[in-house]
């Protein structure tokens, strides 16, 4: 009876695991390392609708977030290189192995498919600081280290990277002339510079926007390479001579484990060359607040410039030996 | 009982604090000398944690202060089965667990998960009722497995052996 | 403003939407009370269908899924002794010993009442007074956070049972638990393998703590003899529980609305709070925790007190308390509207038609309630040596969901042996809950607190809100103190 039972279940599985003739045969997971509802979330989604159409199967987003996104990561290196389970990457995946020596994955331990968007981040100030400019700001922190402090989610995050380089732009010390507070994702960074616990920020722009538009916050300037069609009279980083500052800026891209088939690059890389025309993915992103980057920078290439980047960043600031 | 629990809460307490603390959490850096490192609070934590396996041990020594540390006598909870079948019960279960998390990787979740169900229903001796019990058994697995695996596109492990072999 | 309400209702009240909200509630409910099944999956679960409705018809949705997994939580809590989600812990302690004795109608309507009326004050409250919530929550930095956390960390002395030294153990070891993972400041801490590095979660440290246990118990001592099935028996709250209730279901109604406006408290906060002051204030303090109709309306008023609460801060300010507000605010931008200030510019009538609809929401949870109650109790009558090989069966797939790794189930099993020793040495379990749930806010806003002052410890009484929770949780102490002390002379 137990043998009549676990044959039965095998036979299911079977038929749920069809076997791959051509690329896709079955729906494709998209796992997105972080929790549902954030921007990365919202790209996952975004990406995933627009595909499904010229993929023929639906890709299925599915969250599994844990240890800055390094978790869901990790899984999907670890996954078969079928094609049918792939990463949405964010900067962390080039940025962690940069600023953590045991990452549980290296910046390279993937096949590179495709980038997606760029997400500008901005610095600013609560609407009642005095500082009207970058260099006001600067000034303020100059005249007494360590007394102002900013939000960011974490030392070797990309939002405490934005104001550290800044500081290193103009040779103060990134880690103590204005004091870091950690914070847990967009929301509650928004709140503490709304609150006037924190004096200033520099985040992504999605969680920024509705209150800059409100009057609440004050942008002082972006961190993009161009200048944001929603703020045109924000300057950027590059424009005001930032060097390092300049560079700092979030992304998505599409990853897959290592040592993926041709045949499944080739259809993604159709795929891409589609979605990057499609109005409903540029206007997604235009909703997010991000430029899509589709086909304007060999992965590969970008995400090492990125790693190396940030390495040299870390190195510099004293994160690592 | 109050002696044996208040030592074990003490030692374990201190084992995290004299071991784990010292080689699992470090303290980065970069964190400015004012800010409280990431070990302040674990440390403060444990430390508390053993004053406080060590109040439970002292307050059973003496009669009248045994009532503070002991609320009630845990045996009344056991009943009178002898020790060795309670262990071997335990022993069971946790060894039923230990061979699921085993045989995921092998056999595959759903597989794993009948055999585990199987395994409980033995051990709480409902056993007796077959039918029912397997029915519910083979069942309840294969509805969750599909549910899960169709609506939230859970990604269920398959198990290389089956894999193996070809299914 | 009624003008634009009016308005708003006639948008508002069409079939559809009461058929969506209907739909949202009644799923709600029964996913909130599979064990295993939280509140996050099912709005997690609604969100691809979104993308295809309606803004205002989506939203409502994925606010009545919410509602109805928090109220489905005290289901299972009363009638399997498992908590369908995190806020229904404490209802736990007062809902299983009332099922024991027959009175699991009773326990399970008490809920619904009160699960109705702190949705429907929160509601209200949202509505009207959603302005100066929101600025109270800005107001909130990291010392007065903290300050409320130790002020909510009290209850533990409520639900220790018999002995506060070994409740207060028991906080301890969830409060070492708790920090296992990713700091704030990016690193690892107690990482022993790689999976650590993601720390433990709530769900399967919940549920592995309340109901595995359960079946090691029925399993090591096969204590057969509540084998008879329980009678759902005394099925009605009278009228004099009601009134003896009301005064817990209120206060828990606006512990709740308040810790549901601050973002990142939440429900399980709010709903043990409110659950220690129901038990301080009561006439009947000795009977919590062995079946008191009160705790029951303390805990789930409370719960369900945030539902409507928790959108103010991402209404008004445009931010998420939780994962779930976080999904709902990626359903507003998935339509093209930004919570925040400026959504009440631009959006107005949007905004009205939500209201009118999420009151409407809470009469739907009232009928999803009482229908799903009658089909729910014959739970009771599954004899435990199947039940709970089933609960567990049902945690192992739904945890696994949650994050899609083996990892999850094995902190699920790891702790349900831990809880297991925890039951043989007589140490209770809310306490660990408790802190493990508060134990990041408490320790992350300590040391924000100190960073923001470099080091200076006065900044933790530096403002006025500080003072009040300090003194309320200094009162909290001196009274369980006292009430000790009178104990050991006894």
């Amino acid at each position: 009876m137990k043998l009549t039972f676990s044959l039965a279940a095998a036979t299911l599985l079977a038929a749920s695991t069809a076997y791959a003739q051509s690329y896709p045969s079955e729906p494709v997971t998209l796992v997105v390392p972080y929790g549902p509802g954030g921007a990365s979330d919202l790209a996952g989604r975004a990406l995933a609708e627009s595909a499904r159409e010229y993929l023929g199967q639906p890709v299925t987003v599915v969250n599994q977030a844990g240890a800055g996104g390094m978790t869901g990561a990790r899984d999907v290196t670890q996954a078969d290189p079928d094609g049918y389970t792939l990463l949405l990457a964010r900067v962390g995946m080039a940025l962690s192995p940069a600023v953590n020596e045991n990452s549980s994955v290296d910046w390279d331990e993937y096949t590179f498919i495709s980038p997606l968007e760029a997400t500008p981040m901005i610095l600013a100030v609560a609407d009642d600081s005095p500082y009207e400019s970058v260099e006001d700001l600067l000034e303020g922190i100059k005249n007494d280290p360590g007394a102002m402090s900013y939000a960011a989610s974490g030392a070797t995050a990309i939002d405490g990277f934005t104001v550290q380089s800044l500081l290193a732009d103009v040779e103060m010390d990134p880690l103590t002339a204005a004091t870091l507070i950690p914070y847990r994702g967009g929301g509650e960074l928004a709140t503490a510079l709304l609150g006037g616990h924190v004096d200033f920020l520099a985040i992504a722009a999605a969680s920024l926007m509705p209150h800059i538009e409100s009057g609440d916050m004050r942008p002082l300037m972006v961190f993009s390479p161009e200048r944001m069609e929603t703020l045109p009279e924000v300057p950027t980083a590059e424009e005001l001579g930032y060097e390092l500052a300049g560079q700092v800026i979030g992304w998505s891209a599409l990853y897959g484990p290592p040592d993926l088939p041709e045949d499944v690059m080739n259809t993604w890389a159709e795929v891409m060359e589609q979605v990057a025309e499609d109005e409903m993915w540029l206007s997604r992103a235009d909703d997010r607040g991000s430029i899509s980057t589709i086909g304007s920078v060999d992965m590969e290439t970008y995400a090492q410039e990125q790693y190396e980047f940030y390495r040299a960043l870390a190195e510099q600031f004293g994160y690592l030996e | 009982m109050g002696i044996t629990r208040g030592l074990v809460i003490t030692v374990l307490f201190g084992i995290v604090l004299f071991l784990l603390i010292p080689a699992y959490v470090p303290r980065p850096r970069f964190i400015p000398g004012f800010a409280p490192p990431p070990d302040m609070w674990p440390r403060t934590v444990s430390m508390f944690g053993m004053a406080l396996g060590i109040l439970l041990v002292g307050l059973s020594f003496s009669r009248k202060t045994e009532s503070i540390a002991d609320p009630e006598d845990a045996s009344a909870i056991r009943g009178d089965t002898p020790l060795v079948a309670l262990l071997t019960r335990f022993g069971w279960t946790v060894l039923a667990f230990a061979l699921f998390i085993g045989s995921v990787m092998l056999l595959g979740f759903l597989l794993s998960s009948i055999l585990l169900l199987m395994a409980m229903l033995i051990l709480t001796g409902y056993w007796r009722h077959k039918v029912v019990a397997a029915i519910v058994a083979v069942a309840l697995p294969l509805v969750l497995y599909l549910f899960f695996s169709s609506a939230l596109n859970t990604r269920f492990p398959v198990g290389s052996l089956l894999k193996a072999i070809g299914i | 403003m009624l003008n634009d309400l009016l308005v708003a209702f006639q948008a508002v009240a069409t079939l559809e939407n009461f058929l969506i909200m209907a739909a949202g509630i009644w799923g709600g409910v029964i996913i909130g009370a599979i064990p295993g099944m939280t509140g996050t999956m099912a709005v997690t679960l609604a969100l691809p269908f979104t993308f295809y409705m309606q803004p205002i018809p989506s939203i409502l949705l994925l606010v009545a899924l919410y509602k109805g997994s928090t109220y489905g939580g005290s289901v299972s809590a009363i009638l399997i002794k498992t908590p369908g989600t995190a806020s229904a812990a404490c209802t736990t302690l007062d809902g299983y010993p009332l099922a024991q004795q027959g009175k699991a109608g009773k326990a399970l309507n008490m809920a619904l009442y009160s699960s109705c009326t702190g949705d429907f004050i929160s509601n209200l409250s949202l509505i009207f007074i959603a302005a100066p919530l929101a600025l109270l929550a800005l107001r909130i930095g990291p010392p007065e956070y903290f300050m409320l956390m130790i002020f909510a960390l009290t209850t533990v002395a409520g639900v220790s049972g018999r002995s506060l030294l070994l409740g207060l153990v028991s906080a301890c070891l969830g409060l070492l638990l708790a920090t296992v993972g990713e700091d704030m400041y990016g690193s690892f801490r107690f990482d022993l393998t790689m999976d650590m590095q993601s720390g433990l979660a709530v769900a399967p440290v919940l549920i592995g703590l309340f109901a595995i246990p359960e079946l090691l118990k029925i399993i090591v001592f096969r204590n057969n003899q509540s084998h008879k099935p329980m009678q759902l028996g005394d099925n009605h709250v009278t009228r004099d529980e009601l009134r003896r209730s009301l005064k817990a279901m209120l206060k828990g109604s606006m512990i709740g609305v308040v810790m549901g406006a601050i973002p990142g408290i939440g429900p399980s906060a709010a709903a043990f709070s409110s659950y220690g002051e129901a038990q301080r204030s009561s006439k009947n303090r000795e009977n919590f925790g062995k079946g008191e109709l009160e705790g029951i309306a303390a805990s789930e008023s409370a719960n369900n007190g945030c539902c409507g609460s928790t959108m103010i801060p991402l209404l008004a300010l445009g931010v998420p308390g939780d994962v779930i507000t976080g999904v709902m605010l990626g359903a507003f931008m998935i339509h093209g509207m930004t919570p925040g200030p400026m959504l009440f510019e631009n959006n107005l009538n949007e905004v009205y038609m939500l209201f009118i609809g999420m009151l409407f929401s809470s009469v739907l949870l009232f009928g999803a309630g009482k229908a799903t109650m009658r089909f729910f109790s014959h739970i009771s009558r599954i004899p435990p040596g199947l039940m709970a090989p089933i609960v567990l069966a049902l945690c192992v797939f739904g945890i696994f969901s949650i994050s899609n790794s083996m990892y999850d189930v094995i902190v699920l099993l790891a702790m349900g042996i831990f809880g297991f020793f925890m039951f043989l040495f007589a140490i209770p379990a809310a306490p660990f809950l408790i802190a493990f749930i508060l134990g990041p806010m408490l320790e992350e806003n300590l040391r924000r607190a100190l960073a923001l002052s470099r080091g200076d410890p006065s900044i933790l009484v530096s403002s006025p809100i500080t003072w009040l929770f300090a003194s309320l949780a200094i009162f909290v102490v001196v009274v369980t103190i006292r009430q000790q002390l009178k104990k050991a002379k006894a």
